[in-house]
């Protein structure tokens, strides 16, 4: 038996190992390679490069996902509100009309979003970035949140509504200090999924100046040629542009976890 | 049911709530799908204001044209190839993690991590590693002797698509994973003693009890495969360009660079439509299996 079970553990571990492996050697081989040549020199030369401001760079898609991601969370804790907690005609269809958007890919509808923001003259603007990936972000964001408040009973709103609470006293000092643990949900999946945007960005973006991390990403791969140093270069690049978004993954991980799986198990 | 009249109250209420949401999301994205469903049926160039209503030309162009079959094709493998082998490494990975043994976590960090990390950066890494002469991936194979296996795996029809879904599995098997992983947590424990007081090995309870009581997880993983290579833009962007020729062009890649490239906006709303119609389909699928559930 107990031989048996050192052998099963063993298994697991080579089997996983042997995964982990393939799973980290792209981290490993990018790490490694970005300090080639020129070491820690190749990271000063992406910061201090002439085009793109590093700096700026990141302060954008930083901008963007933090204003989408505050944005998406509080119009959709309004709608889940009302969805989950009232009765009232067309809710079903409305609830459906949104939930359908889901499946709606941002690439099938480029040339009407490109024309739109081309004339209303948001080109090159924050607004033609977080506009879209706000609407695209919502509706399933939405749903992990009514999902959610359908399991808060109704009788705290309704003990609530006795008490003399509002309906918008229900949502900001009941249902709201509830959902903390969804907010950080649908907050850090937005955050994560704007950031990784690549397509509203290339669409909507013209100069240097607004490019997001992942545009600039794409600029560094265009650019370089394939010599060592420029090959090393590159990948210190794309670390950089990454950097950020690892960083909110390891300390989000689990809101990051149960966001997609609370996304993927009610769709 | 006295709990339903008290909420019915509401009348005008529920409405406000719902305004930002429908007007940002709701409409924005039913504008969008109306403004392509219009100019399908028009000369649009995509950037100015004017077009001519034309019939039906788009579609009968569309329907004739040879890379629009390649696009849905593509996307097609490209779905099947994913999805059944993201489905299997990911069930494979969560039961294994699900032992709880030290360290497990650590593991699915790293099986995660590349969901947190964009598309593009994944695609750009790879098409370094995956290039034909300075690649890691073919010094790998020549240093260990199999250099006659050395490809130009982007470069090459024959591989070129088959790169591509190997990364989109790198990127997403994570996904699978923790979706099993939330599905395994709820099977019953009890069943699993059952079965070991039994004398099941691992493989039986893997496809008589774990595999079968995970199957809507396995389905919606399917569903949401389909809508998932439906939304492919950014990998094939990255890796080929839809190239070498078109034998990587997808759907989204295609209608892009019509609508963008080449200014026939007309032309790209068609394909946009032919998007959106496999959308629509595959959703009310989707509701139908929720219903049957």
């Amino acid at each position: 038996m107990n031989t048996s079970k050192i052998g099963t553990k063993f298994a697991i571990y080579a089997i996983l190992t042997f995964f982990l492996i393939l799973w980290a050697y792209p981290v490993y081989v990018a790490v490694t390679k970005s300090f080639n040549v020129g070491g820690l020199n190749n990271y000063k030369a992406v910061i201090t490069n002439k085009n793109i401001n590093y700096f700026r760079v990141v302060f954008n898609s930083l901008l963007i996902s933090i204003a989408t991601t505050l944005i998406v969370v509080l119009i959709t804790t309004l709608g889940a509100y009302a969805f989950s907690k009232m009765r009232f005609h067309g809710r079903n269809v409305l609830y459906i009309l949104l939930l359908a958007c889901l499946a709606v890919p941002a690439a099938a509808v480029t040339s009407p979003m490109f024309f739109t923001v081309k004339s209303l003259h948001l080109m090159n603007t924050y607004l033609a970035l977080i506009l879209p990936l706000t609407a695209f972000n919502a509706p399933m964001m939405l749903m992990i949140v009514r999902t959610y408040f359908d399991g808060v009973p109704d009788e705290i709103i309704e003990a609530a509504t006795i008490d003399g609470c509002s309906s918008f006293g229900i949502y900001t000092r009941i249902l709201m200090p509830l959902s903390t643990p969804v907010i950080a949900n649908i907050g850090t999946l937005t955050f994560v999924y704007s950031w990784n945007d690549y397509l509203i960005p290339l669409l909507f973006t013209r100069n240097e100046n607004m490019y997001t991390v992942t545009l600039a990403a794409t600029y560094f791969m265009d650019t370089q040629n394939q010599t060592a140093a420029m090959v090393a270069q590159l990948y210190a690049a794309l670390i950089l542009m990454t950097i950020p978004s690892v960083i909110v993954y390891l300390f989000a991980q689990k809101y990051l976890q149960m966001g997609i799986t609370a996304g993927a198990v009610k769709s | 049911m006295t709990t339903r009249t008290r909420i019915t109250r509401y009348k005008f209420e529920p409405y406000l709530y719902l305004v930002p949401i429908i007007v940002i999301s709701g409409f924005f994205i039913y504008y969008c799908i109306g403004f392509t469903a219009i100019t399908s049926f028009t000369d649009w160039d995509g950037m100015t204001s004017s077009f001519h209503f034309i019939g039906f030309e788009n579609y009968k162009e569309l329907f004739t044209d040879n890379v629009f079959f390649v696009a849905l094709r593509n996307n097609l493998i490209f779905f099947v190839g994913t999805v059944f082998v993201q489905a299997a490494l990911g069930l494979l990975i969560a039961v294994l993690v699900n032992y709880r043994l030290p360290g497990s976590n650590l593991y699915k960090s790293v099986f995660f991590l590349p969901i947190s990390m964009a598309p593009v950066i994944i695609s750009s890494i790879f098409r370094i590693i995956l290039d034909p002469n300075v690649g890691d991936l073919n010094n790998l194979l020549r240093s260990i002797g199999l250099g006659n296996l050395a490809k130009a795996w982007l470069g090459d029809p024959q591989y070129a698509l088959f790169s591509i879904i190997v990364v989109n599995i790198f990127q997403w098997m994570g996904f699978s994973m923790i979706i099993y992983y939330g599905g395994l947590i709820s099977i019953p424990k009890d069943i699993y003693e059952a079965a070991t007081i039994d004398g099941a090995s691992f493989w039986q309870t893997l496809f008589h009890i774990t595999i079968p009581m995970l199957r809507t997880t396995t389905t919606m993983l399917i569903v949401l495969g389909i809508v998932g290579s439906l939304k492919t833009f950014d990998i094939v962007m990255l890796l080929t360009r839809g190239g070498p020729g078109r034998s990587t062009e997808f759907l989204n890649t295609y209608l892009y660079k019509k609508a963008i490239e080449e200014f026939h906006g007309g032309y790209a709303s068609s394909i946009g439509v032919m998007i959106l119609l496999i959308a629509v389909v595959m959703s009310i699928l989707q509701l139908k299996l929720n219903k049957d559930e």
